[in-house]
């Protein structure tokens, strides 16, 4: 909302204040200034006299002007958009313009300039197009200051509506500074109009959505273009200016915070009343756009037909125009859930029902558009009839709350001073009513309808006090870890892990579409959870997985240029089963080599085992990894990843026509792991183990066995042998040949290297031979196999 | 055999002393000393020697083979330490290393990790709450009017059965004190959801750190030292803070928090941070309402809560500009923060 300085000036004298100061003080009652135009200093009107071409450059003139003084001033100019006898802003040396640049006289090109013809945008405005063409009335040599006042553009929360107006605001700053406010403006007419409660010409059929509905008919006005005070005032603060009668009933809601609605009162057939639209009325508004309605929306009409969405907008064929006689004015009290309700269900929202939403101030009501009337009578001429008709005349009792000074101290955590408290309450005219042990009970204005509770009374006197002026404690007592605690611990120790082995990690949003479901080849997306309202075809579900996600990175990668893909992602996924419906996961992605350099100019890329070799380094206990029997079109294959029999996740392989789409040049291996399970297995305390005394002996096995056969089964095997000598086996060579060539392909040939150890003694060659012996015979008795 | 072996002295004195490389001279070692060696040969005729001969045939070769082993010794130490020396001056040292991976975690968990470790050193523990929740945990109890817009279809992801996204990670507020009873002193990291069009600014799914702290007694002075320590924590001792009134439905009094901002070349500017405020009589009163008790009453005990945007934290502190970029993933840009 834009707010003059001049105008707020009517109210309160704020002389003293820079406009720094304002913003200060607003910004720290809870209003934020979000922008504050000002012309500044030095900037005047100057009318264009002559252009000449600058001899020196093709996009430069050179122009005279007229800056009111006796001789003409030489100006370089860029702009194209001007004319002999354009009035425009001249700022002369020694102004400042908005972002820090000063006016000097120069030469541009060899001519010499004495200042600078300005644009909308060079002084505050939005209009950056060529130079700013001013109204020919300006007066040449006047300060821009003194036509254009100070605006300052202010976001008020919802909470506040008393402050949409210039009285609301004045009262703000009255009650943050020691200015008093100007009185109350007389708004009474000379001759006090009869006030007729009830009269059947306005019928409130809802009074739940309307509880005060007045009308003011004022006969035989003139309907003319406003005066030119009116004009600029109206101008200023942003809206546009129609007619007379129609601007004064906005200047009266930016004056008061009310807003009004003239009707061309000869339209109207009958008696006005407030009702309940029908089920698909139309009504064309006065934006000329047809709207349809339905029960919830609230209309007045009169007899025949609709003429106003009610607090939102008046009726195209209602409103005034030159043509016009005599005025019906409309000042009425529409609860908020109503107006907002409508606004939003029809996607209209106005200065009025911005105001009815939040929630205007009954008592001035009357008075509202009793200064309406008092202006169209001044500007516009006519008789005002004696009568204002008032229908349901509201009843609002003033609401008190009761202050604990002990009880505020305590929240605020400061020693504000009884009187302190009583000061700042009385500045934001809360009347005292009455003071019982220390405890007092105030009396809230109307207009203040946020004000409830005690603890709106704490956040009254902390706001009007000034956060600042209340000490920072630094206090508190021992946290116990939670489970959460150690589970981000958990997971920041994994991917502090991952990337220092070089895995980028990535953060990608949770929403993802049907289509990219089909990536997440390590979860089953079965369930996947869809949003009732997406808002792009894109982000329609949550996600059920981790992959897709990271599919869609690789791609974006690959697309820059990158070979080496190394990810991970930790978060949350949504796999939408009664059971766990989300779950935190870690998926990681990697595919090609690792960073090449000078020494190794072609790494290897990164294949399957790399991947495991990851998974078992991250993952505290040995793990097992199956081929599951499922198929999903994306995965070449997939793998479930398990610590004792109890499956923690899946790996898989990106199906190479699915690597193609992305324009991947080497597989893509991906595994997601549940992070919740991984959690619950993890490892608990390390164990030292004393460090062997005696040497051990190493004996190597090299089998020939058949091609399908897993290792897995040579590993259980050796595994389960019963030997104190055995200490551990390693494989260390794998090979077989799909050629059939150098070996039978249907065979491959594996080397593991045992060692042995006693921890009490020095083996014995003999005895370790005997032993190796032994866990041949069970290697060959338990599995299909030959040594070589 | 003394002549002969003079002889082979001779020739290996040579030979060793003409040897370059460490190889030659273990070669030679060889052919001299080895087991199949010349000198070795001839040792084994010595058994074949006259009584009289063989005291000088042994002295002589006994020398040969000390004066052989010498040799080559000395041209070994000879040879190693030129060697030795060409070390250093045959290497360029301007060659760049052979890199290791060098790759840091995200900017949101870098940001994250840092807020969190300054908010455990002042005691607060982690506490967490599902992303999909109901109306009631995200609205309701939070003191949302009925008719709040943040409520409507057009600003709020809903599922079919009524639920929702949250739309701020307060509602772990309310999950806490369902299941704990007072005192608690919480942070909760998480997503939060609002049905933006995602842009420069906005992004329909952000991440969130939420505070709550209830006690007997606490006050706007301690949120005031919290939030100061904190933001301190992350932009440095000198960076200028301040409090502005605002308005939520779950705070009262309510606050933004905004710091100075100084981009070099720039106008020192005041950006908003963080929200926060004292906790809402209501929903206190809502939380007893639902956990059957009183132990929440308002007259009893009183919090303060605070919410702050971790990507428009790390826009600050590393200049971002398009909050895309933290959802984007693009190596070129991650890289930057290793």
């Amino acid at each position: 909302m834009k707010i003059s300085l001049d105008w707020l000036g009517e109210h309160i004298d704020l002389t003293s204040y820079s406009a720094e100061d304002l913003d200060r003080l607003l910004t720290f009652s809870g209003i934020e200034v979000e922008n504050i135009i000002m012309m500044p200093d030095k900037v005047i009107v100057a009318e264009i006299k002559t252009i000449d071409p600058h001899a020196n450059a093709d996009k430069l003139s050179v122009c005279m002007v007229d800056d009111g003084t006796k001789d003409l001033r030489q100006i370089v100019c860029g702009a194209q958009n001007f004319k002999i006898g354009d009035k425009v802003p001249l700022a002369v040396p020694g102004a400042k313009l908005g972002n820090g640049f000063s006016i000097k006289q120069s030469k541009l090109r060899g001519t010499e300039s004495h200042g600078m013809l300005c644009s909308q945008s060079e002084l505050g405005g939005n209009d950056d197009q060529g130079l700013w063409i001013l109204p020919t009335e300006f007066k040449i040599g006047t300060p821009l200051n003194k036509i254009y006042p100070t605006i300052f553009d202010l976001e008020i929360t919802p909470n506040r509506p008393d402050c949409l107006s210039h009285l609301g605001i004045a009262r703000e700053l009255s009650a943050l500074s020691d200015k008093k406010l100007k009185g109350n403006p007389d708004y009474t007419l000379s001759e006090t109009p009869q006030r007729i409660a009830n009269k059947s010409e306005a019928n409130i059929l809802s009074p739940e959505k309307c509880s005060l509905y007045t009308t003011r008919i004022i006969r035989n006005v003139q309907v003319t273009e406003s005066p030119h005070w009116l004009k600029t005032k109206i101008e200023s603060i942003g809206l546009r200016s129609i007619n007379n009668i129609v601007d004064i009933t906005n200047y009266v809601m930016m004056e008061m915070g009310q807003p009004l609605h003239a009707f061309d009162f000869n339209t109207l057939e009958g008696g006005i009343c407030v009702r309940p639209a029908k089920e698909g009325e139309k009504f064309t508004a006065l934006d000329g756009l047809n709207y349809n309605l339905s029960t919830d929306d609230l209309v007045i009409a009169d007899e025949n037909k609709a003429i106003a969405i009610a607090g939102i907008m008046g009726g195209a064929d209602t409103g005034i125009t030159e043509k016009s006689q005599d005025v019906l004015l409309e000042s009425a009290y529409f609860l908020s859930p109503s107006i907002r309700k409508s606004s939003r269900s029809l996607g209209l929202s106005t200065d009025s029902s911005y105001r009815f939403e939040r929630g205007v101030d009954p008592s001035q009501i009357i008075g509202s558009s009793e200064l309406a009337t008092k202006l169209i009578l001044e500007l516009a001429g006519g008789k005002a009839d004696k009568e204002t008709l008032i229908s349901n005349a509201y009843e609002d009792s003033l609401q008190s709350i009761s202050l604990d000074p002990d009880k505020c101290r305590s929240v605020l955590g400061h020693n504000l001073k009884d009187q302190e408290m009583i000061e700042i309450l009385e500045g934001l005219r809360l009347r005292k009513i009455e003071i019982r042990d220390n405890i007092s009970d105030w009396e809230i204005p109307s207009y203040r309808r946020d004000l409830t509770r005690t603890a709106d009374l704490h956040e009254e006197i902390a706001r009007v006090y000034g956060i600042d002026n209340i000490p920072s404690l630094h206090a508190g007592w021992f946290a116990k870890s939670s489970e959460a605690d150690h589970f981000f611990d958990f997971i920041e120790n994994n991917s502090n892990e991952l990337s220092s082995i070089g895995f980028y990690e990535t953060r990608t949003i949770k929403l993802t579409s049907k289509l990219k479901i089909d990536d997440c080849v390590c979860t089953d997306n079965l369930n996947a959870i869809a949003i009732k309202n997406p808002l792009s075809d894109d982000l329609t579900h949550m996600r059920p997985g981790l992959i897709a996600s990271l599919i869609d990175v690789a791609e974006r990668n690959l697309h820059q240029g990158a070979e080496g893909l190394r990810f991970f992602e930790t978060g949350t996924v949504f796999p939408g089963k009664e059971t766990s419906e989300e779950a935190q996961h870690l998926a990681i992605l990697i595919s090609g080599p690792e960073q090449s350099s000078w020494i190794h100019p072609s790494p290897t890329p990164a294949g399957f085992f790399t991947l495991k070799g990851i998974l078992e380094r991250i993952i505290d206990k040995p793990i097992e990894f199956i081929l599951a029997d499922i198929k999903q079109e994306n995965a070449a294959f997939i793998v479930n990843i398990a610590i004792d029999n109890k499956v923690i996740g899946r790996a898989a392989q990106i199906a190479p026509s699915r690597a193609r789409q992305i324009d991947a040049r080497h597989p893509i291996f991906v595994a997601e792991l549940n992070l919740d399970l991984v959690f619950a297995e993890r490892s608990q305390q390390v164990i030292y183990q004393e460090l062997p005394k005696y040497p051990s002996i190493r004996r190597d096995i090299a089998m020939e066995l058949p091609f399908s056969l897993p290792n897995r089964e040579i590993e259980k095997v050796l595994r389960e042998i019963d030997s104190s000598l055995l200490e551990s086996f390693k494989l260390f060579d794998l090979f077989y040949d799909e050629t059939g060539n150098r070996m039978d392909k249907n065979k491959k040939s594996i080397a593991y290297s045992l060692t042995y150890r006693n921890d009490a003694r020095t083996l014995k060659s003999a005895e370790v031979d005997t032993e190796h012996e032994k866990i041949l015979s069970e290697l060959r008795t338990k599995l299909p196999i030959e040594f070589r | 055999m003394v002549e002969e072996l003079e002889n082979i002295l001779k020739d290996a004195t040579l030979a060793i002393s003409n040897a370059c490389t460490i190889d030659e001279l273990d070669k030679l070692r060889l052919t001299f000393l080895g087991k199949k060696g010349i000198v070795t040969i001839i040792a084994a005729k010595m058994k074949d020697l006259g009584k009289e001969e063989k005291p000088a045939a042994g002295k002589a070769l006994n020398k040969t083979r000390s004066v052989i082993n010498d040799a080559l010794e000395a041209k070994v130490l000879n040879i190693q330490e030129k060697e030795d020396k060409k070390i250093g001056e045959n290497i360029d040292v301007t060659l760049p290393g052979n890199p290791l991976p060098r790759v840091g975690r995200h900017p949101i968990s870098q940001m994250l990790s840092e807020a969190v470790n300054a908010l455990r050193r002042m005691g607060f523990s982690l506490a967490n709450g599902p992303e999909i929740e109901t109306e009631w945990h995200c609205f309701d109890a939070l003191n949302t009017p009925e008719d709040h817009p943040a409520r409507n279809e057009s600003d709020t992801f809903y599922f079919a059965d009524g639920r929702l996204l949250r739309t701020h990670t307060s509602t772990v507020q309310i999950r806490t004190m369902q299941n704990n009873e007072p005192p608690v002193r919480i942070i909760s990291p998480g997503a939060a959801y609002r049905r933006d069009e995602i842009d420069a600014t906005h992004l329909s799914q952000f991440n969130q750190l939420e505070g709550l702290y209830v006690d007997k007694n606490v006050s706007l002075a301690d949120l005031k030292g919290t939030l100061e320590y904190l933001l301190h924590s992350i932009f440095g001792k000198e960076t200028r803070i301040r409090f502005r009134p605002h308005f939520f439905p779950f705070t009262e009094p309510s606050f933004e928090i905004d710091i100075l901002l100084q981009a070099q070349g720039k106008q020192p500017k005041w950006i908003e941070v963080a929200g926060c405020g004292m906790v809402d009589p209501n929903v206190f009163l809502e939380v007893n309402k639902s956990r059957g008790d009183n132990n929440y009453s308002p007259d009893q005990v009183s919090g303060f809560a605070f919410g702050l945007g971790l990507e428009r934290l790390a826009m600050i502190r590393w200049g971002i500009s398009d909050i895309r970029l933290l959802i984007e993933n693009d190596i070129r840009f991650l890289h930057q923060f290793a």
